[in-house]
């Protein structure tokens, strides 16, 4: 019985496959139906793509009908849902990636299926989206972002003198990175430092270590630099606002913050906490990735391919470049303009 | 005669050999690092660590094993982080509680700690699923629990801050002022350590709990009812999670869901450090507490003469499993 099973199974399969193939089809054809959009979001738990995925929730209100589902931060997970996806025969996919260079195995699923994909936050590689006309990319240029958190640091520098704490005309800071490899983590670090150079500043880099994104590792690599280097500190620079935030923790312990003991911190982000910190003159400035616009830019265009029409700058309400991305602007953020990011 | 004497001697004291090993290494490469502020750092790192550790404790004495414990530490620095925002903070939680005495808050998520650990004891004693696999399912049943209760409105998954200034004040503040203050939660963690230490040597519980992990078949044998002190055990150990989680959302001043995040394999592996055997019988309190600080100071250590953090994972792991080797080769001398 059980190896007749065993046999049957595959069988069984393939007939489900193929039920849903003509069920798709004869999907499609009925036009008054909202499209199904199949989302796959590379963790549940990362605060910006959580802040990215209440957007596309609000903007398919009553235009797709988006099923959303977590990745778990692995891309074996993410193959499988993709696969379901495939199966269920949604009309668009919508796609944020775990692992970016995995990006050309769902391409070549989704091709194969004919289902549109769009890529959400997390590039694929160039040859990858240059094999079928039906893939996009939605997503911030994350070099965009370690810029603008330099110049942060960059413009107070030059605004407060006393920032040169040992008047040797060299900004010494520490740097927490993400996750070692993360792109975002790599890129954020090597631009935010060339735009500080690039604003004229001489820089020595007095500690760098990963803090894996998280507060709570933030907080304690910061408290072991501070026991390090002491005063030698001059500005801190965090990948994200998260760390940023542990930094600062650590840093109130070690009596900053209070009388005119002061220490520029940077992040990235512009989350509800970093806010709070912005406010309280703590945190200097964050940079904000609009995930309230790549939710938005993301859904409308998977909307728009699930329907079968072609995006253009008019329908999408967002430029797209050589025909396949869609680039939102980071924002820097400070006290100045917190409005802009609540 | 004398290299066996020096032998036995480095066998028994290993652990002490090893915090003292790294403590010179690192002062040698940066003097800065004997200083009262770097302890202050390093005692305030491993008060949390060894709160969970010990709870972790309990239960590998008794043979068994927690995977939960770092996602119940999330899952109650989150309901603790969620009740005690300050009133004029944008991003409330729950915007309709009024303000209460951060007591209320803390017993409600360590009495959530307490009620994971009592299913966790429960599905052990009495469904007799090992305790590898019933925790396994606490593990992911409570990050899903804890993730529903972060998403829900308005909060939607953000993480949770603008916590209240008397109730970070237990995880920041501390007796006195300057180098010598005590931290409070230095404190918390010393009387935690001391009230386990009495458990595990001065009731009846305790006396048990080697019992059981010595030899169930023998603990039965002798009349301990071996299901009832089961759940004692883990429900202790449930709640000493809580309590850890509590200080965690005090002392970052936040919470998310992934806090605590394979926060038990750190507590695992101070408690084997520590020497305590995975499987069971054996453990003693001081053992968990130096564990603790081992991996703490490498942590912090090597940060602090900016080692590369991939050598500081292989400095862990190898470190690990010396440990526990070192330990076999005591219990072998003994047979």
């Amino acid at each position: 019985m059980k190896k007749r099973m065993k046999k049957i199974t595959p069988v069984l399969l393939a007939g489900a496959l193929l039920g849903s193939v003509v069920a798709g089809c004869s999907n499609s054809a009925d036009g008054g139906k909202e499209p199904q959009i199949g989302v796959a979001i590379y963790k549940f738990d990362d605060t910006f793509m959580t802040g990215v995925r209440n957007s596309i929730k609000t903007n398919a209100e009553g235009k797709a009908n988006v099923e959303i589902v977590d990745s778990q931060n692995s891309q074996p997970t993410q193959n499988d849902k993709v696969d379901l996806f495939i199966t269920k025969k949604t009309n668009a996919l919508l796609i944020n990636p775990v692992d970016r260079t995995a990006a050309g195995v769902i391409i070549d699923k989704a091709k194969t299926a004919d289902i549109p994909v769009v890529f959400l936050n997390r590039e694929p590689l160039p040859d990858d989206m240059k094999k079928w006309d039906k893939v996009y990319y939605v997503g911030a240029k994350a070099e965009e972002s370690g810029t603008m958190s330099g110049e942060l640091i960059a413009d107070y520098w030059k605004a407060h003198p006393e920032a040169d704490k040992n008047k040797d005309g060299v900004l010494q800071y520490v740097m927490l990175k993400g996750e070692p490899g993360h792109q975002d983590a790599e890129l954020r670090t090597k631009f935010s430092i060339e735009a500080i150079e690039a604003a004229g500043i001489k820089v020595e880099k007095v500690a760098e270590d990963t803090a894996m994104w998280d507060r709570v590792k933030g907080q304690e690599k910061m408290a072991a630099f501070l026991g390090a280097n002491g005063d030698k500190i001059e500005a801190v620079l965090a990948n994200n606002d998260d760390m940023a935030l542990g930094a600062i923790e650590a840093l109130k312990a070690a009596g900053y913050f209070k009388g005119d003991k002061f220490m520029p911190v940077v992040g990235v982000d512009a989350t509800a906490p970093a806010i709070e910190a912005l406010q309280d003159g703590t945190l200097l400035g964050t940079v904000l990735n609009d995930a309230n616009n790549q939710g938005k830019a993301s859904v409308v265009l998977a909307t728009l391919l699930a329907k079968g029409e072609k995006p253009t700058k008019d329908n999408v309400g967002f430029e797209i470049s050589d025909n396949q991305y869609v680039w939102i602007k980071y924002k820097k953020i400070t006290k100045d303009n917190i409005d802009e990011a609540k | 005669m004398n290299t066996k004497r020096l032998q036995s001697f480095a066998s028994q004291y290993a652990i002490y050999i090893v915090l003292v090993v790294l403590i010179i290494g690192i002062t040698a490469s940066n003097p800065a690092f004997l200083s009262i502020n770097s302890l202050r750092d390093v005692l305030i790192q491993s008060s949390t660590r060894t709160i969970i550790a010990l709870g972790v404790a309990f239960i590998l004495i008794t043979a068994g094993t927690d995977l939960s414990a770092g996602r119940i530490v999330g899952l109650t620095a989150v309901i603790a982080a969620s009740m005690l925002q300050k009133a004029e903070y944008a991003a409330q939680f729950f915007p309709d509680i009024p303000q209460m005495p951060y007591i209320i808050p803390i017993a409600i998520a360590i009495l959530a700690g307490l009620f994971c650990g009592l299913v966790n004891g429960f599905v052990v004693a009495k469904l007799n699923v090992p305790p590898f696999i019933a925790t396994l399912g606490t593990m992911v049943a409570v990050y899903g629990i804890n993730s529903l209760y972060v998403d829900m409105e308005p909060n939607n998954s953000q993480p949770i801050a603008g916590l209240r200034d008397d109730f970070k004040n237990i995880g920041t503040g501390a007796i006195g002022e300057g180098k010598f203050s005590l931290p409070y939660i230095v404190l918390i963690a010393i009387f935690v350590a001391f009230i386990v230490w009495v458990i595990f040597n001065k009731t009846k519980l305790g006396k048990n709990m080697y019992a059981i992990g010595g030899n169930i078949q023998a603990a039965k044998v002798s009349g301990i009812n071996v299901a009832k002190y089961l759940i004692y055990i883990y429900a202790i150990a449930g709640s000493l999670y809580g309590l850890a989680g509590v200080l965690e959302a005090a002392r970052t001043g936040g919470a998310t869901n992934n806090y605590g995040n394979m926060y038990e394999l750190d507590a695992i592996a101070a408690c084997v450090v520590g020497g305590v055997s995975t499987t069971g019988g054996i453990g003693t309190v001081p053992g968990v507490v130096v564990g603790v600080l081992i991996f703490t100071i490498i942590n912090y250590g090597l940060t602090f003469i900016g080692i590369s953090p991939y050598w500081q994972l292989i400095i862990k792991g190898i470190i690990i499993v010396a440990a526990v080797a070192f330990d076999m080769r005591k219990y072998a001398t003994k047979k």
